[in-house]
């Protein structure tokens, strides 16, 4: 990821996650962020068109319900079912792309989405990713949020 | 006055949102139908009076522009108000879906008030606070 790249993508990633969840966050540089023997998550997806290439989000399994209850509006008490909060991730890592992409590349960027799927991630998957210089970290409510931004070819 | 509603998208978070925000907008829901993608929307229309239809573009099976084409062709999209509610928002897609008739885009996230005047303009009716 280019170092011009990289201001544009953590300010959309922050006000798309600040508009869609009500979570308000901060972006910080790999070192910041501590990776617990706790499980994590991840949703990914490709893009085409204009523009190829794919957005994978991690996050400790822990923050899910918080995302999800979140998006949904719901109260605290009683946490959504598995399936719920997995599709509330898929569903914040689609709006995040289409925001990034247009973000990056343009308005005028005419580009089709995969539907996002989930992975579970294990601890040195997770650590790899956070080693990728495509990948941008955030903090998010002081919960970990990993986005890794691959893309085909130089942004236009 | 209470609208017929079908929802397409394979997201149930991005289906009980938008259920949410109508509700907080105001709008009067008749019957709710759920789609989770373009085949499964026809299917829907080919049994029940629809009023108005919200549908993602990302689906599988069969995608938002896919079916949006679909609706074009036969011609149901001129007495179908189709609102597109979606995050991929380039210019080209907008302009394109417009064209097959299309009568509005949202560009997720939204908030309640923008579901509330987009049924206000696309139904011509006020709703209810």
């Amino acid at each position: 990821m280019t170092e011009n790249v990289r201001p544009t993508m953590e300010v959309t990633v922050l006000a798309v996650v600040e508009k869609l969840t009500f979570m308000f966050g901060e972006h910080v540089v790999a070192d910041e962020i501590t990776v617990n023997a706790e499980p994590w998550v991840s949703a990914r997806m490709e893009f085409s068109g204009d523009v190829h290439g794919s957005l994978e989000v991690a996050v400790p399994q822990s923050l899910q319900p918080e995302i999800a209850a979140n998006i949904l509006g719901l109260e605290t008490d009683g946490e959504p079912s598995p399936e719920v909060l997995d599709d509330a991730l898929r569903e914040l890592l689609n709006v995040v792309c289409g925001h990034v992409i247009v973000a990056l590349a343009g308005n005028r960027t005419d580009f089709d989405l995969t539907p996002p799927r989930n992975a579970a991630l294990a601890l040195d998957q997770v650590t790899q990713m956070l080693g990728d210089p495509d990948t941008t970290c955030y903090l998010m409510d002081d919960e970990p949020l990993l986005l890794n931004l691959k893309f085909a070819q130089r942004w236009p | 006055m209470a609208f017929n509603i079908l929802l397409v998208d394979d997201s149930q978070t991005v289906r009980a949102v938008i259920t949410k925000a109508l509700k907080l907008a105001g709008v009067e829901i008749g019957q709710l139908y759920e789609a989770s993608n373009g085949v499964e929307a026809l299917q829907v229309l080919d049994k029940e009076w629809i009023d108005l239809m919200f549908a993602d573009i990302s689906m599988p099976v069969m995608d938002g522009e896919q079916l949006v084409a679909q609706l074009a062709a036969s011609g149901a999209i001129k007495s179908l108000p189709v609102v597109i509610v979606s995050s991929a928002g380039g210019e080209p897609r907008i302009r394109r879906l417009k064209e097959l008739g299309v009568r509005d885009y949202i560009l997720k996230p939204f908030v309640p008030e923008q579901i509330r005047k987009v049924v206000e303009n696309v139904m011509g009716v006020p709703s209810h606070d």
